[in-house]
């Protein structure tokens, strides 16, 4: 048996590594290497540095051998007589015998933080708060371990042995849950810096394994994407790949839409959803209200719109007065996105479906026509509002040919519809001469109504005077004196249709000289 | 100005080595479009007709290195599909990529992209389309058209039609007819032809242009797609006593549609009035230009003047609306030989002080960051304008697929893996 007073050595003198070290050291590899050198063999870390065992003392040799014989299963194998004297020349030596399991310490066997830092080389407090935290997120998780048995119980219907009551989930539970994977989620940020998204650490959603993007790295196209965004189509991979339509999933297109309102398959998700659910129209129509006004320039926001209208208006379909109420409605809307935009396609697009659907042709009854005039008046120029004056003007079922194309006369259209069309449009060029779209509805409108561009002669000579002379030529619209080329090419006046040409190309619209003078040879050409 | 070539390859080289910022996640969707364009952007700046002449007029110009490096051509062939498909990787099965989330735009961008990607010579024609399923593509493209001849851009589980009565998708399904050689593949397999014819035809407007469909309000980018479209009818199913048959059948008014196509070009007379915008690919704006009595007097500068292009009447220049537009006049000049040109000096000038950015790429007009839709479009219409000629640096351009003219033949070469044998169309994989 080793003798009372060799527990440890701690009088030792000499001793090259002392319990006092430990307290001084800083971070955590040194104290690692303190602890290390104190369990250590006399005289190792001298062998080590030395480089082997030869260059140690005959002294220091025996003192470094005899710390093996003293392990209780060495030296139990020793007669008395050799185990006393072992004990004494330990003791002697006056070196401390501490032996541990203990590994040389590595200085990056703790790993790397979330920062890429060192953790060997935290301070010993920072080490110890560390592992509070560890520890802290491990009760989080077992008590929400618990929360996910006890909900799966409950699910199953199953007893409480201990209580004899079935297993329940209550309100309280969730909300104890949320709070908990926010306190997780909080733990594994400041631990890890690994972001818990929202539904990662929602328990709604703890059922769902998210299917992430998998491409290969550096794939082509690649985009960084927000992170919150990453997250949310990798559930909605998921819940699409299960074919899952619920009231969740609603809301996960609703967060997916807000933060890429272009991504046509949530949209269409979104739409075999609302059906599933059997979901009241207008409400989705409100909440679409709100999104399109958010992202003026979204197509898919005008395509969800129609599907949603092809399926309520059989509905209202037989009741006149509330099909008025609702073309009312969906008009103000749109007006509303006019105020922001008044030429967006779309919108403009929605605008002719409605017509059609709800059947908005005639004035008296939706005042489709007088609100368009209350556009033009805002901005003549808005060319688009003249194109769905046109589509109104010329689609209207009580006397247009159905599908008449919109470059074809329709002797259909009563003539005094044509004479107000004219009217308009001549009523407007006069308010602003070089604004292309009246003067291209004029065109559009003599067409339709099968006249001649030389009906409207006279009114287009006011906008051109003097035309050839060098001194007083006047000219007050490129529209026009392009108009008239056209008239006298019309009435086989050549020479003055190619006069108006030239002087386009010479004078009125110079960016245009390679198209006007095409227009003159092609004259030429057909007339040889 | 000049063409920046220099910054331009460093533009494309960025886009296809890094990251796509997050601005672009509303592109998300259509991911095939923005890789396909930094594919084809490399491509037309390193085509062997883009190489500059050399000092030494004797010597041919050497033939350039391609910009896509030959070790990642094989990788990117599969970049298409990887693309179109989550994998969940607990069960190894392909998650939502169900027909359903096919796109009419992806799969023509695939297509186009596997074309491009192949090699300049004759081996080509036994590998790009290698994999491809022919037939089940066919029979989807029928399945997305209406009865009134238009395209949608999915097709539901339900069957159901999902998209608008939208050009592009005439474009997009003629093109790929032509790649896939539908009109060969019988009655059953191919779409009804006379039904697009139709659709198109009826969808010009009023003043000469055409619009999304039906009596709707004209756009450059719905011109281009009806001309193209019925212009790759023409050349899937070459008839060589008419060889612009559906030109003609689908435009009513093709001198009207001159019109309305030159007559986009405006005098650009500053960037004063154009408020910054979302970007939204799309092109749109909604700024009123000068005013009358400033627009009459600008017509008539003498000397140099920016020519933009607007993309309907009564809006502002945007650098894609060139390509749109330059491109469709250029696919009419076949079927109207000698057509009016616009007018090329003041376009350039446009896309060069303007809207080409210093850091190569092009924005969307002058002021805005470069993006890959105008960077690309705004080569497109520089190549497009030179007409016959050539820009400098660009090489020469085929308007009808949008690409140089070797990729182009490319994936020319590619569709004679359908003639090959019955064999080619069962599905390799």
């Amino acid at each position: 048996m080793p003798p009372k007073n060799n527990k440890g050595g701690v009088n030792a003198k000499g001793s090259s590594a002392k319990q006092e070290d430990l307290t001084k050291t800083q971070t955590v590899y040194e104290r690692a290497q303190a602890v290390y050198d104190l369990t250590r063999p006399p005289y190792d870390k001298e062998r080590e540095e030395l480089g082997g065992l030869h260059n140690l003392s005959t002294v220091e040799k025996t003192a470094y051998a005899n710390w093996f014989c003293t392990a209780p299963e060495e030296y139990s194998y020793l007669p008395k007589k050799a185990q006393k004297e072992l004990w004494k020349q330990v003791n002697e030596s006056n070196r401390p015998l501490r032996r541990g399991q203990i590994d040389k310490p590595r200085p990056d066997q703790w790993g790397r933080d979330k920062n890429g830092r060192n953790i060997g080389d935290y301070t010993v407090q920072q080490y110890e708060q560390r592992i509070e935290t560890q520890a802290q997120l491990t009760c989080v998780k077992a008590l929400g371990r618990s929360f996910a048995s006890k909900r799966l119980f409950a699910s199953k219907g199953l007893v409480d042995s201990s209580t004899g009551e079935k297993y329940t989930l209550t309100e309280e539970d969730i909300k104890a849950e949320k709070e908990r994977r926010k306190e997780m989620a909080a733990l594994t940020r400041a631990l890890y810096g690994v972001k818990m998204g929202p539904y990662s650490s929602d328990p709604e959603w703890d059922d769902v394994v998210p299917i992430p993007q998998m491409e290969p790295e550096g794939a082509l196209a690649a985009i960084a994407y927000p992170e919150d965004y990453d997250e949310a189509m990798s559930y909605l991979r998921a819940v699409m790949a299960a074919k899952e339509y619920s009231p969740r999933c609603l809301k996960l297109t609703e967060h997916v839409i807000s933060m890429n309102p272009a991504h046509y398959t949530v949209w269409l998700y979104r739409f075999a959803n609302i059906q599933h659910l059997d979901m009241p129209l207008l409400d989705e129509l409100e909440w679409l209200n709100e999104v399109a006004l958010d992202y003026l320039k979204n197509y898919q926001i005008w395509h969800h719109r129609q599907l949603l209208l092809d399926h309520y208006y059989p509905t209202i379909a037989d009741t006149p007065d509330e099909v008025k109420r609702f073309a009312r409605s969906e008009r103000a809307f749109v007006m509303q996105m006019f105020a922001e935009d008044a030429k967006n396609y779309h919108v403009w697009s929605y605008r002719q479906y409605l017509t059609r659907k709800l059947g908005m042709w005639e004035n008296e009854a939706h005042g489709e026509l007088d609100s368009l005039e209350g556009m033009i008046d805002d901005d003549v120029r808005n060319n688009s509002a003249w194109s769905h004056r046109f589509f109104l003007v010329f689609s209207n079922p009580r006397y247009a040919t159905p599908d008449s194309h919109a470059t074809e006369p329709d002797p259909q259209v009563p003539a005094d519809i044509i004479d107000r069309e004219v009217a308009y449009a001549q009523a407007k060029i006069a308010l602003a001469p070089q604004n292309q779209s009246p003067w291209n509805y004029l065109r559009g409108v003599l067409v339709k109504g099968g006249r001649k561009l030389g009906s409207v002669q006279v009114f287009v000579e006011q906008y051109v005077d003097n035309l050839g002379d060098a001194e007083k030529e006047q000219v007050r619209s490129s529209h026009a004196l392009e108009h008239l080329a056209d008239i006298y090419e019309e009435a086989g006046d050549k020479e003055k249709a190619d006069l108006c040409w030239k002087r386009l190309g010479e004078k009125w619209d110079r960016i245009r000289l390679g198209y006007w003078e095409w227009k003159r040879r092609s004259m030429k050409a057909a007339s040889s | 100005m000049e063409l920046q070539k220099a910054r331009h390859v460093q533009y494309f080289q960025r886009c296809y080595t890094t990251v796509l910022p997050s601005i672009y996640t509303s592109m998300d969707s259509n991911r095939l479009l923005l890789g396909y364009f930094t594919l084809a952007g490399l491509d037309l700046l390193s085509s062997a007709s883009s190489a500059s002449p050399s000092a030494n007029e004797a010597s041919a110009p050497p033939t350039p290195q391609s910009l896509i490096p030959a070790s990642d051509r094989l990788q990117l062939r599969d970049w298409p599909d990887t693309v179109k498909r989550g994998w969940d990787e607990a069960v190894s099965y392909p998650a939502a990529s169900d027909t359903e989330n096919a796109s009419l735009p992806g799969t023509y961008f695939a297509l186009l992209t596997l074309g491009l990607l192949a090699n300049d010579d004759a081996s080509s024609v036994a590998t790009a389309f290698r994999g491809v399923d022919r037939i089940g593509t066919l029979q989807w493209i029928k399945r997305l058209q209406r009865p009134d001849g238009s395209f949608g851009e999915v097709v539901n589980a339900d069957g159901s039609i999902s998209g608008g009565r939208d050009m592009r998708y005439c474009y997009m399904a003629a093109t790929i007819r032509w790649a896939l050689r539908g009109n060969e593949a019988g009655k059953d397999l191919d779409i009804d032809v006379d039904g697009m014819v139709r659709h198109i035809r009826k969808s010009q407007a009023y003043d000469g242009g055409f619009a999304e469909s039906h009596m709707g309000e004209s756009q450059a980018g719905y011109a281009y797609c009806a001309v193209a479209a019925l212009s790759m009818l023409d050349l899937t199913e070459a008839d060589a006593d008419k060889p612009s048959h559906y030109l003609d059948a689908g435009i009513p008014n093709t001198s009207a549609m001159v019109r309305w196509l030159v007559s986009r070009q405006i005098v650009y007379t500053g960037s004063d009035e154009s408020d910054s915008e979302e970007e939204g690919g799309e092109g749109e704006e909604n700024n009123t230009p000068a005013e009358p009595t400033s627009e009459m007097a600008s017509l008539s500068v003498t000397g140099p003047v920016l020519g933009g292009f607007n993309g309907r009447p009564n809006k502002v220049a945007d650098t894609c609306y060139a390509w749109w537009v330059a491109g469709a006049l250029q696919v009419l000049s076949k079927a109207l030989p000698e057509a009016a040109s616009l007018d090329r000096a003041s376009g350039r000038a446009f896309l060069l002080q303007e809207t080409q950015n210093t850091y190569g790429g092009f924005g969307k007009d002058a002021g805005s960051p470069p993006d890959l839709f105008h960077s690309y479009l705004g080569l497109a219409a520089l190549a497009a304008m030179a007409g016959d000629a050539t820009e400098e640096g660009l090489g020469q351009f085929d308007v009808r697929l949008c690409l140089g003219k070797e990729a182009a033949a490319r994936v020319n070469r590619a569709r004679q893996y359908w003639a090959l044998g019955p064999e080619n169309d069962t599905t390799h994989t």
